[in-house]
C-alpha cells in the first residue's frame, strides 16, 4: 500500500487566516481513514486527494469530465473526480490507483489489480503514463462487469483520453488477460 | 521514483580524470573519448560522467553549438545498484531505458535493477550551461549512442581493472550481467569473473575501479549486437501504474502553495486594473494574465474567478493578428504575392517563372492548393511549475532558486529564472526535471516556468503554479497555420516535366530567435516552415530526383500568434501537400498510386524498399474489404524513414454515412532499432495523434480570443477511433534515426488518398472533417 505524503499545514490555509469556517472531514482512501480540515466541501474530491491526502496518482486532465484521467473507484464505481463535491464521498469506500494492487480479482474475470498492473509493465502499454492511472482503474471496471469483453465492449466502456496514443496496446493487454485472441 | 531526493548528487572530489578536450566542432567527434570523467560516488561506487553533445536543434545566433550539452551519468554502487542519470527529458519515449540498454551492450546488467533518473540541472551538478539541453528533434537516442557504448565499455574496463588489482586472472576475467532466479527469488548480482573461481559483484569493485585507468575499448559487434536490438521492459514503467509516478503536477513541497493563472480574453491584451486579491490568497499582476495563490489548487481556481480584472483591448490591427479568418485570408492572398524567397531550385538558378512555362507547356496540369489550421499540443498533463526560492538573512535578498519542471529543456528554464533574477549566480539556480505527461514540443517554451518565478517571489514561499486546461488550450504555442500550393506539368509519359510548390507559413524560426530579427521576410528560408518539400535539405522529399524542373518558394506571413515545435513541426505541412499531390497525379494518370510512387523513386532505394514492404504488409494489390480503400504515402524525417498505408471504411449509420480509418500499416527504417518494441510504440502513438489532428486538430481564435476550451472542442482519438495498427521495422543499414515524430506526418495523407480512392471526392483542408 502506497503511504501517503503528508502535506504540512500551509500559511495560507483559511484556518490561519480566519476568514472562513474550516469543516472537519474524514474519506476512506484505500482503507485509510484521513481526516483532516477543509475550507470549502464544494471542493472537487480530485482536488482533496492531491492536494491535502497527497494521492497525486490521481490526475487533472480535463476538469469537466470528459477525459476520465481523474476516475477512481467509489464503492466499487468507476467514477469522475474532477467536478464532484467531497462531501458526496463521505461514505465512501474510495479505490485510487495507489489501492488498485490490493484489489481482488475483478468479478469472475479472475483478474486481480496486480495481475493489471504486471500485464501492464509485461505489455509495455503506458508511454508518457499520465493517463494510466485512469486507464487502468476503468479496465478494472469494465473486467468486473464483462470479464471476457468483446472489441466492442471494450470500444464502448475505456472512453479515457491518452494523447501518447497507447490504445491498442491497452485492447491487446486486455484481450491477453482475459484469454481472448489479438488482431493480427 | 522520486527525483527530488535519495540521491547524492553532488560529485565527490575527482580521483582520476582526463582532462576534456578543448570541444570544437571539428574534433568533437573524434575527441568524445576524453569526454568521460571517472571519481568516487558519495556513498562508494564508481561514478562516470559522460560528456554529451548538444541536441540537434538549430543554434541561435552568437551560440556555440559545439559545447557540450550536459551530461548522463553512470554511477555503480557499493551496495551494487545501477543508476543511471539521464540528460533527456522523459516524456513518454523512453529515452531513460534506452540509453541504459546501449550501455548494457557493452557493460553487462541485470537490466530488470537500474535505476534512471533525469538530470538535474545547475552548476552544482556539473552539466553545462552555455548551450542548450533540449529534448527535441528526435535527438536523444540517436545523438547519445556512441557516447553510451564508450561509457559502458570504459565502466567495464575499470571494473576488470580493479579485479586484476584483487589478484583475478587477466587473461580470463569478464563482466556477467546478474539475475533473479525465478525458481528461489534469490538475486545474483554483476558480476567481474574469472576461470579460477574467482569472483566479485560490480559493488565490491566499483570504489577501487574509480582510481583505475580507464581504457575504452568496445567489445560490442556492431553486426551481432546483444543487448541492443532486443525487446527490453522499460525500467520506469511499474511506477506508472501505482500511481507512484512524480510528474511536474506531482511536485510537493513542505510549506508548498498553489497558483492558478487566467490569461486575457484576448491573445495580446495586458492587464489594465487587478482588484484586490479575495480573502486569505494573493492576487499577482502577471501583465498579460493575473494568478491568484491560495491554500490548494481548487482554492486559487475560485479565488482567481472571484478576482476583478480589467484588461485593455486590441486596436483592431493588432485584432487582426490574431483572428483565424482574417489570418487564413492572408495566407490565401500570400500565394499570389510577388515576393518570396527561394527555397530550392533546379536547375540552379531556375526562376518561378521558368518553371511554370515549363508546367503550362506539358499535356496534363495540375493546380492543386493544401490548407493547414493552427495546431494544439493538448499534452495530458497541463503546464505547471513549482519554484521555491530561497532567501539571504536579511528576508529579502534572494539567496537561491529551486524549480522543479516538467520541461524539454532545463538550461532555458536557468536563462528564464537568470532573466528575471539577473543579480542571482547561475550555480544558484537548480531545475530538476520531472516526468512530462507528454510534451510534444510545449513544453519547450519559458512563459509558464517565468510566471511560476515571479508568482513564488511575489509569494516568498514555494509555490506550485498550474494552468486550467482552458488556459493550456488559448496559450498554447501552436503549430502555424499554412498554405501550400502546388503546380505540376506531367509529360505524355506521366513524367514530371515541372514542378512549383509555393508555401506561405510564419516563421517558427524567427519567432524562437533562430534567425537574426534583421532577416529579411524577403529573402529568408524557415527550413521548418518548407520541411521535407524540398531536395536539398536533411531530409529530401522522396521523388525530387523524378522531377527535371522545380522550384520551392517560401512566403513568411506576419502574424499575432504564438507559433511553436509540434510534433513533427513542418513536415507536418509538407508530407500531406506533397502526398496528396503526387497521389493527384496518379488517378490523373489513371495509375497505381503505389506503382506511380515506385517509377518516380529511381535513386531512392531506401524509399523505394520501404514502399515495397508496406505494399506487401498491407497486401495493397489484393481488393481492399468491402466499402473499404486504401491510401499511402512516405514520409522522410529526423534520420529515418516511414512507408504508410491506411484503410478507410464507410460505416452507415442510419441515413448518414460516415468513414472510420478502419487500418494502418506502417514499414519504419529508423537504422537499427536500439528497442524494436518501443519503436512500435512511438510509431504507433504518431499514428495515432497523426490521425486526430488529420481528422480533427483546429485551433481557431475569433479576434484574439480562442475557440477551444477544452478536450470537447478540441478532439483527440479514443479506443473506439483507434484503428488496427501493423508496424514492421525494417532496418537497411541507414545510420540511427529519430522515432518520435517519423510517424506522424504520412498519416494525414495516406487518410486523405484512401478518402479520395474510397469516394472520388479530394480533401485538400485539413482538418479532413471525416
Amino acid at each position: 500500500m502506497q503511504t501517503f505524503v503528508s502535506v504540512r499545514p500551509n500559511p495560507l490555509d483559511r484556518a490561519e487566516t480566519g476568514s472562513e469556517r474550516m469543516t472537519s472531514i474524514t474519506i476512506n482512501v484505500n482503507g485509510r481513514n484521513w481526516t483532516g480540515d477543509v475550507a470549502d466541501t464544494s471542493t472537487p474530491l480530485l482536488w482533496v486527494l492531491r492536494d491535502r491526502v497527497g494521492a497525486t496518482g490521481t490526475k487533472y486532465g480535463c476538469g469537466i469530465e470528459v477525459c476520465s484521467a481523474c476516475v477512481i473507484l467509489a464503492d466499487g464505481t468507476l467514477t469522475k473526480t474532477c467536478t464532484e463535491n467531497v462531501a458526496n464521498f463521505i461514505d465512501k469506500k474510495l479505490v485510487t490507483i495507489e489501492g488498485l494492487a490490493d484489489m481482488p480479482p475483478a468479478g469472475s474475470s479472475g483478474v486481480t489489480g496486480k495481475m493489471l498492473q504486471e500485464m501492464w509493465v509485461e505489455s509495455q502499454v503506458p508511454q508518457c503514463g499520465y493517463c494510466q492511472s485512469g486507464m487502468l482503474l476503468a479496465v478494472y471496471a469494465l473486467l468486473r462487469s464483462k470479464p471476457r469483453p468483446s472489441d466492442a465492449d471494450i470500444d464502448q466502456a475505456i472512453s479515457n483520453i491518452c494523447a501518447c496514443g497507447t490504445y491498442p496496446r491497452v485492447r491487446d493487454a486486455i484481450k491477453t488477460l482475459t484469454g481472448q485472441a489479438i488482431a493480427a | 521514483m522520486n527525483e527530488m531526493s535519495g540521491f547524492p548528487l553532488k560529485p565527490a572530489p575527482f580521483v582520476t580524470t582526463e582532462e576534456p578536450a578543448q570541444p570544437k566542432a571539428d574534433n568533437f567527434k573524434l575527441n568524445r573519448r576524453s569526454f568521460l570523467k571517472a571519481s568516487i560516488a558519495a556513498g562508494g561506487g564508481l561514478m562516470l560522467d559522460i560528456s554529451l553533445p548538444r541536441a540537434s536543434l538549430a543554434s541561435k545566433p552568437g551560440e556555440d553549438a559545439s559545447f557540450a550539452a550536459g551530461k548522463a551519468t553512470l554511477v555503480i554502487g557499493a551496495d551494487d545498484s545501477i543508476t543511471l542519470i539521464v540528460p533527456g527529458g522523459e516524456m513518454g519515449q523512453g529515452i531513460n531505458s534506452a540509453l541504459a540498454q546501449i550501455i548494457a551492450e557493452e557493460l553487462p546488467l541485470d537490466f530488470t535493477r537500474i535505476r534512471t533518473v533525469p538530470a538535474p540541472y545547475g552548476a552544482q551538478y556539473g552539466t553545462g550551461l552555455q548551450a542548450s539541453q533540449v529534448t527535441g528533434g528526435s535527438s536523444g537516442v540517436r545523438g547519445y549512442f556512441d557516447y553510451m557504448l564508450d561509457a559502458g565499455a570504459t565502466a567495464r574496463s575499470m571494473l576488470v581493472a580493479a579485479a586484476i588489482q584483487k589478484g583475478g586472472d587477466p587473461n580470463t576475467l569478464r563482466a556477467v550481467a546478474g539475475f533473479t532466479d525465478p525458481d528461489s527469488g534469490t538475486w545474483t548480482p554483476n558480476l567481474v569473473r574469472d576461470d579460477a573461481g574467482n569472483s566479485w559483484s560490480y559493488g565490491e569493485l566499483a570504489t577501487e575501479a574509480a582510481s583505475t585507468n580507464p581504457t575504452t575499448s568496445r567489445m560490442s559487434d556492431p553486426d551481432a549486437y546483444k543487448v541492443i536490438g532486443t525487446r527490453m521492459i522499460r525500467p520506469d514503467i511499474r511506477e506508472k501504474v501505482n500511481g507512484s509516478a512524480v510528474f511536474g503536477l506531482d511536485v510537493q513541497l513542505p510549506g508548498m502553495k498553489f497558483a492558478a493563472v487566467k490569461h486575457a480574453p484576448a491573445l495580446g491584451a495586458k492587464v489594465s486594473t487587478m482588484g484586490a486579491a479575495p480573502a486569505g490568497t494573493l492576487a499577482v499582476n502577471l501583465d498579460t494574465a493575473v494568478a491568484v495563490v491560495a491554500a490548494d489548487s481548487w482554492a486559487a481556481r475560485k479565488a482567481l474567478n472571484a478576482l476583478t480584472v480589467t484588461w485593455t483591448s486590441l486596436s483592431y490591427a493588432q485584432q487582426s493578428l490574431v483572428d483565424t479568418a482574417t489570418q487564413t485570408g492572408s495566407l490565401n492572398s500570400l500565394l499570389s504575392s510577388t515576393t518570396s524567397a527561394v527555397a530550392e531550385a533546379k536547375p540552379a538558378g531556375t526562376s518561378a517563372a521558368t518553371v511554370l512555362s515549363a508546367i503550362n507547356s506539358q499535356p496534363r496540369k495540375l493546380n492543386l492548393t493544401y490548407s493547414f489550421p493552427m495546431l494544439a499540443h493538448a499534452c495530458m498533463e497541463v503546464l505547471n511549475c513549482t519554484v521555491e526560492p530561497l532567501y539571504a538573512p536579511d528576508g529579502v535578498t534572494v539567496s537561491a532558486i529551486n524549480v522543479w519542471c516538467p520541461t524539454q529543456a532545463p538550461d532555458w528554464v536557468v536563462n528564464t529564472v537568470t532573466a528575471l533574477l539577473p543579480a542571482l549566480p547561475r550555480d544558484k539556480i537548480s531545475v530538476t526535471t520531472t516526468l512530462m505527461g507528454g510534451g510534444l514540443g510545449r513544453k519547450i517554451e519559458q512563459d509558464y516556468v517565468a510566471q511560476a518565478v515571479r508568482v513564488a517571489l511575489f509569494a516568498k514561499a514555494p509555490v506550485k503554479l498550474m494552468w486550467w486546461r482552458e488556459e493550456d488550450f488559448a496559450r498554447d504555442f501552436f503549430r502555424p497555420a499554412a498554405v501550400s500550393k502546388i503546380q505540376v506539368g506531367l509529360d505524355a509519359n506521366g513524367s514530371i516535366q515541372g514542378w512549383y510548390n509555393r508555401i506561405a507559413a510564419p516563421s517558427v524560426m524567427r519567432s524562437h530567435g533562430f534567425v537574426s530579427p534583421t532577416a529579411s521576410y524577403s529573402s529568408f528560408v524557415d527550413s521548418i516552415a518548407v520541411g521535407s518539400a524540398v531536395g536539398n535539405g536533411d531530409e529530401p522529399m522522396p521523388y525530387a530526383n523524378a522531377m527535371t524542373r522545380r522550384v520551392v518558394d517560401y512566403v513568411e506571413q506576419k502574424t499575432g500568434f504564438s507559433l511553436g515545435f509540434w510534433r513533427s513541426v513542418g513536415q507536418s505541412i509538407s508530407c500531406f501537400a506533397v502526398e496528396s499531390a503526387i497521389d493527384e497525379c496518379a488517378r490523373l494518370l489513371g495509375r497505381d498510386p503505389y506503382d506511380y510512387r515506385l517509377s518516380l523513386l529511381a535513386g531512392n532505394d531506401t524509399m523505394k524498399a520501404l514502399l515495397e514492404d508496406v505494399a506487401q504488409l498491407s497486401s495493397w494489390k489484393s481488393a481492399a474489404p468491402p466499402g473499404t480503400a486504401r491510401g499511402m504515402a512516405l514520409s522522410p524525417g529526423f534520420g529515418s524513414s516511414a512507408a504508410m498505408v491506411a484503410e478507410v471504411t464507410r460505416v452507415a449509420s442510419g441515413s448518414t454515412t460516415n468513414y472510420k480509418v478502419s487500418r494502418i500499416f506502417c514499414s519504419v527504417d529508423c537504422g537499427f532499432a536500439v528497442n524494436p518494441d518501443q519503436v512500435v510504440a512511438q510509431i504507433q502513438g504518431g499514428i495515432l495523434q497523426g490521425m486526430s489532428s488529420a481528422r480533427w486538430g483546429r485551433m481557431q481564435f475569433d479576434h484574439g480570443v480562442a475557440q477551444v476550451k477544452n478536450f470537447s472542442d478540441y478532439r483527440l482519438g479514443r479506443m473506439a477511433d483507434t484503428p488496427i495498427i501493423t508496424v514492421r521495422i525494417v532496418n537497411q543499414g541507414s545510420p540511427l534515426g529519430g522515432i518520435g515524430e517519423v510517424g506522424v506526418p504520412p498519416v494525414a495523407p495516406a487518410i486523405a488518398n484512401a478518402y479520395a480512392a474510397l469516394t472520388g471526392t479530394r480533401k485538400r483542408n485539413l482538418p479532413l472533417g471525416i
